[in-house]
């Protein structure tokens, strides 16, 4: 876990990423958790070694959305974002489409489910 | 007469923030051109539907390849004037063409339009293709990096590989720019995370039709010969100095 968590991107460290018994937890918190060696660090390790989330489709689309806002909310408001369709975005527009659960927007939940799995599948 | 081998037409618009994709197309072109090869850059005020259309009637190249804003029926180029619609009668202006079309939502329906029309292949998005604008034009890896992925097909084909091989390579390239989002040495950029949902998403939005067997250009590099038909070294010598113009005209300072 502490391998894991140390080759993960400083911005990914602190994001929600497995659930256990209802709880979000980040990497950061899943590693404390393993490192006091506590019940729900065992599980949390298990998610971690089988590549899964512990969460349902649900959740799985509710923790997307969350990280999405974690990661936009706090970026500097200017455009940022382009298509190739001629649409441009600051964040806080582009967090607009996901809140609005626009085709756009769920392009990026869809894309951050994804980042969830190449994130657990880090090694 | 069947699409000329070793001929490729290029479009690189630069208004409307089309100058991000045309600058790394127009760098990739550079370092994948081989000796042998007939490459016409489009660029900028060239890139229009006149002059395209006269290119891709007096070349017939086996390649083309434009960047442009797009919706699921059309694609335009600059000043986002209309190129071609899936409806028009013009799409045999692409027959026996490998497209690339680098322009949102084309997948949808212009691609397979044009592949009913005869085009041998086609790669385009079917959703939103994004990329990242939080730096000027063609500086960093940043602004670079969904362009680099994108384009891998086009330099693919320009290196001698097969619809399918440089389909492969496309994809593979994909993977290396995510990676270096996420595990490389750009795991640690401001926006790396913004950087490495956009790839996802090009990747997974990035659409393969027609046959992965044609092999635009020769494996190896081959020199100009005097094999060429006289109505296509005629048409060479017409076009020589509008592609020389082309592919001289300054790019903005970014």
């Amino acid at each position: 876990m502490t391998r894991w968590f140390n080759k993960l991107p400083i911005a990914e460290q602190d994001l929600p990423l497995l659930i256990s018994d209802g709880i979000a937890y980040t990497p950061r918190t899943a590693l404390n958790e393993v490192l006091r060696n506590s019940a729900v660090g065992i599980k949390l390790q298990q998610l971690l070694e089988s590549g899964r989330f512990g969460t349902t489709t649900y959740e799985e689309t509710s923790v997307a959305k969350t990280r999405l806002r974690q990661i936009l909310s706090g970026k500097p408001e200017r455009p940022m974002f382009a298509t190739m369709s001629g649409k441009v975005f600051t964040p806080s527009q582009l967090l607009q489409e996901i809140e609005a659960n626009s085709e756009i927007g769920q392009q990026w939940v869809k894309s951050e489910m994804e980042t969830m799995k190449r994130i657990v599948a880090v090694r | 007469m069947p699409a000329l081998y070793d001929t490729f037409v290029i479009v690189e618009p630069m208004q409307h923030y089309l100058e991000y994709g045309s600058l790394v197309l127009h760098e990739i072109i550079q370092a994948n051109k081989r000796a042998g090869q007939t490459i016409l850059e489009l660029i900028g005020d060239t890139a229009n539907p006149e002059r395209i259309k006269t290119a891709i009637q007096t070349l017939n190249p086996i390649v083309f390849c434009g960047v442009g804003h797009g919706n699921v029926d059309i694609y335009t180029v600059e000043c986002t004037e209309t190129l071609i619609t899936a409806s028009s009668s013009e799409l045999t202006l692409f027959k026996d063409k490998v497209v690339h079309l680098n322009s949102c939502l084309t997948a949808q329906q212009l691609g397979p339009a044009l592949i009913d029309a005869g085009a041998v292949a086609y790669v385009g998005s079917k959703q939103e293709f994004w990329f990242y604008i939080g730096d000027a034009a063609g500086t960093t890896r940043a602004v670079r990096s969904p362009f680099l992925a994108e384009y891998q097909f086009t330099a693919s084909l320009l290196q001698g590989k097969t619809t399918g091989e440089a389909r492969q390579a496309q994809l593979q390239r994909y993977e290396e720019e995510i990676n270096y989002w996420l595990q490389g040495d750009g795991k640690n950029h401001p926006d790396a995370s913004e950087l490495l949902r956009i790839l996802q998403i090009n990747e997974d939005i990035s659409t393969f039709l027609g046959e992965s067997d044609i092999r635009p250009s020769q494996k190896l590099a081959v020199a100009p010969t005097l094999v060429l038909p006289l109505t296509f070294g005629a048409s060479f010598l017409i076009l020589g100095f509008l592609a020389y113009k082309s592919v001289a005209v300054p790019y903005p300072k970014s």
